[in-house]
Formats: C-alpha cells, sequence, structure tokens
C-alpha cells in the first residue's frame, strides 16, 4: 500500500483544478499584498502594474522578484500584511547580508497551516503516530525546529523537541528514549555517524529507523552511506530557514524527485543571471510565491537554491509537481550545516565583536573530525596581541563563542601572523575548505 | 463544476467587478461574502445572464456562458434566487413556482414538474398549506422560501442564491439555511452570496471574502470564520447580535 501520500484531494488534485485553485491563491494573495505591504504596492505602482492584470501563473513572471535584502531591509515588520495583534508567533532567523535579521510572522491559521504541511511531509517520509520524533539541528534553524514539532505532535508522534546538547548526550538520547525518526542535516548525521562508532554505539542498539536530511543537499553516496551505517531509510525535504519554513518540498516513497506543496508555494525556476522562467528540466534558480499565508505574503522570492522540474508522472499518483534539488547555489551564500551565511555577514559581525575593522582576515567553512564549522583566521597586529597568553587565549575564546551564537553554527578562531596572509582583504569571500579537509583524512 | 477566470463586469463605465478567480466543484456549497457594493450580486448576475458586460470566462461543466441569455443558461442547469426574491405578489403558490419550471413545460415534462412540486411541498410545508394563497400575502420568510422553491423548479444542478437572509429574523435565517444544508446533502451545488458572513460559513465548505471587486480572501469556511481580518469585517454585527441574545 501507498503511505500517506495521496491521503486527500489535495495531493492527487486533477491539474486543471490545482491550476485554477493556485491562480485563485495566486491572485488573493496579490491583493492583499497589494492593499497591506507599501513595499509591494510601491514596487507594482514604480513598475506601473496592474494587479488585476495578472490573469494567469504565467503572467506572475511579469512581477519583480524579492530578494534576500529585502526582508532585512524591511526589518522587523516592514512586509507583515496583517495587524500585528494578529499575529502569534514571530521567527528571526539571522539576515544573509545584512546586519538586521530576518523576521517573519504567523498568524494563527499560518501556524496551522505550516502543522499541516510539516506533518504531509512527515507522513510521506512514513512518520506515524507511532513514532518517536528527535530533532538535532543548530541554533541557525531553531525555527524549523519549532516547526517539525508542532507538525510531529499534530500527527500525535512523541517528540523530543530541540534542545542544544552536546553531541554526547544527544547520542544518549537517541539511544535511550528509542528515537525512531530522526530530523537533522546531512552534515549533522555524518559527524553523529562518527561520534556513534567512537564511542562503541552499535548502531543496532538504536530503534532509528526514519533519517529526514534537511537544510542541505544530500548526494547519493552521502545517502547510501548514512543507510548502510545507520541501517535506516532517509528522506529529504526542502525548506527556506529565513522565511517560511521548513518542508516545502518533499520525497515521497518513490523518491523520485521532491514534491513541491504547490498548493501553499508556487514554484518557478529561472535563470539566475537573466531572470528569464526556464522549461522543465533546464537547472536553474528556484523561485516562490505564497498562495495562503496570510501574514507573510512571499512574492517571487529568489531562494538562490538550484533546482529543475522533473517531467512526468509520480509513479504514486501524487499529482504535486517535482524538483531535483541540486547542490551548490546561484548566489554567493555557503550553506553550513543548513545555516546560510555570506562572507559580508561574518565580516560585519566580526567587526562588531572586535569593535574595530580587522586589517587581515579570512573565513573558511572547515570539517573537522566529521564535524563541519565556520573558521575564522585573523591577521595578529598590535590591537590583538596581548603578551599575557592567558588573556588571549580567553579572548579568543569569547570571541568565538560570541559569533557562534550570532551566526547559529559552530565557528572557531585562528590567529595567524600577519605575514601569512596573501593580500589583507577577504576577497575570496567564504572558501568551502572541507574537501581539503576531508583528503586529509 | 462552476469555473470563472479573471471576470470583470461594468455598471456602465463603472468597473464592480475587478478580475475575479473563483471556483464551485461540484457538490459543495461555497459562500461569497463581502459589504455592500463589493460586487457580490454583479457577480451572481453575471453568471446567470442578467449582465451581459462582462469579460473574462465563466464556464460551467467545462462550457463557456458567454454570451448566453438567462433561459439558455437556467437549460444549462444554472438557477439564481434573486435579491429581494422578486415573487409575482398577485400570482398564487402554485402559479409562482409553475413559472419557475416554463421551460420544462415548453418541454412537454409535465408529468416531472408535478413530482418536483411534491419536493417543494415537503421542503416547505408551509407553502403547500398556502399554494392557492397569492404570494404577495406571504411573509418575509415564506417568501423567500417561495423564492427558492421556484428557483428548484427548474431542476437546476448548481443554485445561486442572492442574499437570501435578508430582512429575516434570525430564526427564520435558520430555517433557510437549514433548508440549503439539506439541498446540499440531496446533491445541489451552491453558491451563496451573503452579508451575514457568520451564518454563510457555519453551513458553507468554502468562502471568498470580495472587496471592492477584487478576490482579498479565499478557504476553508471554518479557517475563514476563525480569521481575524473576517472577524473584524464582516462578523462584527453579528457579534453583538449575539451579545444581544439574538443569535
Amino acid at each position: 500500500m501507498s503511505m500517506a501520500l495521496c491521503r486527500g484531494d489535495v495531493e492527487c488534485m486533477d491539474p486543471e483544478e490545482r491550476t485554477q485553485r493556485q491562480l485563485e491563491g495566486l491572485q488573493s494573495t496579490l491583493n492583499r499584498a497589494f492593499k497591506n505591504v507599501p513595499f509591494y504596492r510601491n514596487r507594482f505602482q514604480e513598475r506601473g502594474i496592474d494587479v488585476a492584470s495578472i490573469e494567469s501563473l504565467e503572467d506572475l513572471a511579469r512581477l519583480p522578484f524579492t530578494e534576500r535584502r529585502h526582508l532585512s531591509d524591511h526589518y522587523p515588520y516592514g512586509l507583515f500584511a496583517v495587524p500585528l495583534r494578529d499575529i502569534v508567533r514571530i521567527h528571526t532567523a539571522p539576515g544573509s547580508t545584512a546586519l538586521n535579521p530576518t523576521v517573519s510572522g504567523y498568524t494563527r491559521g499560518d501556524l496551522a497551516l505550516w502543522k499541516e504541511m510539516v506533518a504531509r511531509a512527515l507522513g510521506a517520509s512514513g512518520v506515524t503516530a507511532s513514532d518517536i520524533l528527535q530533532i538535532h539541528l543548530d541554533t541557525g534553524l531553531a525555527n524549523w525546529a519549532r516547526d517539525y514539532k508542532d507538525g510531529a505532535e499534530s500527527m500525535e508522534a512523541g517528540v523530543v523537541p530541540l534542545t542544544f546538547l552536546p553531541l554526547e548526550k544527544q547520542l544518549m538520547v537517541l539511544r535511550d528514549y528509542k528515537t525512531s525518526v530522526l530530523i537533522t542535516t546531512p552534515s549533522a548525521a555524518l559527524q553523529l555517524v562518527r561520534v556513534l562508532f567512537e564511542s562503541e554505539v552499535n548502531p543496532n542498539a538504536l530503534n532509528l529507523e526514519t533519517l529526514v536530511l534537511v537544510g542541505e543537499t544530500a548526494d547519493d553516496k552521502t545517502r547510501a552511506y548514512l543507510e548502510e551505517r545507520l541501517h535506516v531509510k532517509t528522506w529529504v525535504h526542502y525548506g527556506l530557514s529565513e522565511v517560511p519554513g521548513p518542508a516545502l518540498a518533499f520525497e515521497c516513497e518513490s523518491k523520485q524527485g521532491l514534491h513541491v506543496s504547490e498548493d501553499h508555494f508556487y514554484p518557478e525556476i529561472v535563470n539566475p543571471l537573466t531572470g528569464d522562467p526556464l522549461g522543465e528540466g533546464e537547472e536553474g534558480e528556484l523561485i516562490l510565491t505564497s498562495l495562503t499565508t496570510r501574514a507573510f505574503p512571499l512574492l517571487r522570492f529568489r531562494t538562490g537554491d538550484r533546482a529543475r522540474f522533473l517531467p512526468g508522472a509520480c509513479p504514486h499518483g501524487c499529482t504535486l509537481r517535482r524538483l531535483a534539488w541540486l547542490p551548490g547555489r546561484t548566489d554567493r551564500l555557503v550553506v553550513l550545516r543548513g545555516v546560510k551565511l555570506h562572507h559580508r555577514q561574518v565580516l560585519t559581525l566580526l567587526e562588531r565583536a572586535l569593535g574595530f575593522e580587522p586589517s587581515h582576515c579570512r573565513f573558511s567553512i572547515r570539517r573537522r573530525r566529521g564535524a563541519d564549522f565556520l573558521e575564522v583566521r585573523l591577521g595578529v597586529d598590535d590591537r590583538i596581541f596581548s603578551d599575557e597568553i592567558k588573556g588571549l587565549e580567553r579572548w579568543v575564546r569569547d570571541l568565538g563563542v560570541e559569533l557562534t551564537q550570532e551566526l547559529g553554527v559552530p565557528v572557531a578562531i585562528q590567529l595567524q601572523e600577519k605575514a601569512s596572509f596573501a593580500s589583507p582583504e577577504g576577497e575570496a569571500g567564504l572558501e568551502d575548505r572541507r574537501g581539503e579537509d576531508e583528503e586529509a583524512g | 463544476m462552476l469555473r470563472i477566470r479573471n471576470l470583470k463586469c461594468y455598471y456602465g463605465r463603472i468597473q464592480a467587478i475587478k478580475g475575479v478567480t473563483l471556483s464551485v466543484r461540484q457538490g459543495e456549497l461555497v459562500a461569497l461574502m463581502g459589504a455592500n457594493g463589493a460586487g457580490k450580486s454583479t457577480l451572481l448576475q453575471a453568471v446567470s445572464g442578467l449582465s451581459p458586460q462582462w469579460e473574462g470566462e465563466v464556464l460551467f461543466e467545462g462550457r463557456s456562458l458567454k454570451g448566453l441569455s438567462p433561459p439558455a443558461i437556467v437549460r444549462r442547469g444554472v438557477s439564481l434566487t434573486p435579491e429581494g426574491r422578486m415573487l409575482f405578489p398577485p400570482m398564487t403558490v402554485l402559479d409562482n413556482l409553475k413559472l419557475g419550471a416554463y421551460l420544462r413545460y415548453r418541454r412537454k415534462e409535465h408529468r416531472s414538474v408535478e413530482g418536483d412540486l411534491e419536493r417543494v411541498w415537503k421542503l416547505f410545508p408551509v407553502l403547500g398549506e398556502r399554494r392557492l394563497q397569492p404570494a404577495g400575502t406571504l411573509s418575509g420568510g415564506e417568501q423567500q422560501m417561495l423564492a427558492i422553491g421556484r428557483a428548484l423548479m427548474a431542476r437546476p444542478k448548481l443554485l445561486l442564491l442572492d442574499e437570501p437572509s435578508m430582512g429575516l429574523a434570525p430564526l427564520l435565517v435558520k430555517r433557510i439555511l437549514e433548508t440549503l444544508v439539506r439541498l446540499k446533502e440531496e446533491g445541489l451545488t451552491l453558491l451563496l452570496v451573503e452579508q451575514n458572513a457568520r451564518a454563510a460559513l457555519q453551513i458553507a465548505d468554502r468562502g471568498y471574502v470580495l472587496e471592492t471587486g477584487r478576490v482579498v480572501l479565499s478557504g476553508a469556511a471554518g479557517d475563514l470564520l476563525a480569521d481575524q481580518d473576517v472577524k473584524r469585517a464582516y462578523l462584527g454585527k453579528d457579534y453583538r447580535e449575539f451579545a444581544e441574545g439574538r443569535g
């Protein structure tokens, strides 16, 4: 029997009916955004776009994109489309390029919608009421953890909510609490496998059956490795960490691409350079438009994620459109443990923590003992140098802690001779050096 | 069953509907809400062929209703219970109902019309009791029942209702709404225009909220009932009524 998917009429809706519903959702979303959000209203008016002229889903391509920086620019509530008193939850995510974080709001109805969407995605991953879920994510993805908790609880599954425990403690919970479903990022899962074997825990001691991988793409090799090491089935969910939430697209039993919850979010794939819509099968940037959410309408949001639509029907009869989520990004963001980072954002935070502009610095993503982290290398100068080694060590540690808190991912600070930097400017941006680290063992 | 895309309607030079997309599926009861002048009645008139000045697409069972006369639309299976009932006051209840079956008499369906009269008497026993009374002597609630009965006499697949609760006491509103639920259970598809949003949403499957000729909200009836915007804009009056114990 086919699992969970095609439960109702929504997953298996006739495409013509789906288009009608999407157009209805799109038009009412546009009307609300135009009426209630000055940012959208002005952008439409500046371009002479009459909302009523968007008469088909294809017409959507005439609207301008919303970019990550717009979310930070309108900090905190500038993009909300309902009065604040209707908001029942406020999520904060690190901003990607500016200092301002991204703030998104949810009405009571929105929360119910997310519950439904997360529950649908979990259901498609074979999760049922008899499962025990554990959520293991970095603080940068704390919002997702809440959504997963709510969604799983609404299915009456048992949930061990996100707590920021050391890995050894996570492992203890995993084993002792008989966790059957673990929600985590591929990189954290790899690290877990390593620690599991190092601490001599046999995977047979675990009840784990399902691994839901979020935040990063996972290649077949990694999935096969995790499945083999942990004796589990893996499932991939796609989501957005800033707004609006996790599980926007999810795998069904056939595992042939991710079904987009297109009853709530309309997907487009465009050429990242020209912004032109691309045809089925062509690789490009994924663009998302909300069709049903109330508090935070999102119109043509540039996700920066690479994807392509998969042609043909899903063998399980689900008519929600499928996409292949591809590794890499169309922007300069780097994804670390599911959290998106931009070198300028790291630099700004570093300057603020230091109280001055560092003369020499480099940022790179590293992997040590299976664990990914952000390495900040700082050139030592008079402002940093102290002849008291203990004081310097403490200073380095404090700086690391501060950046870790700000970014929501582990940060390690390395002090280095100024002379060892080829050039002072961090022009290299954010280097991904995980490959080198792996080769070095 | 009914699929409307980008409907634009004009009242002379005024655009009353500015691009509305909505749909009613077979067996559904859908509520269309909005304040006075939002364009609700105009939309029903466009669908039933009473206001020919419209642009866009109106499909009933996959076929366009564009350019069809009101009788042709009734023949397709769409009937309207107009706002203000529009009965023929000097004529008897029975004759008003028979007028509703006018097209069927022309098709020599006398016998099945008789059967449908029985159905109306069953649905609204009070009309049966007063079948020979002039329609003008009925109470407001009874007149509304008669207007619905008359629309049913055309054996519609889709019934459009324009403000059936208007001017009625709460108890009668309840009666009328219960009848609509019963009709839905019997397989009829209904599109209900109402200012009384609370009442409409309590019996509807889904709803749309119109504002100055545009849809600003749509969704499951339960979600809309709980929606803060809907509460503020359309349920306020009803809340007061409830507080005063008139609900």
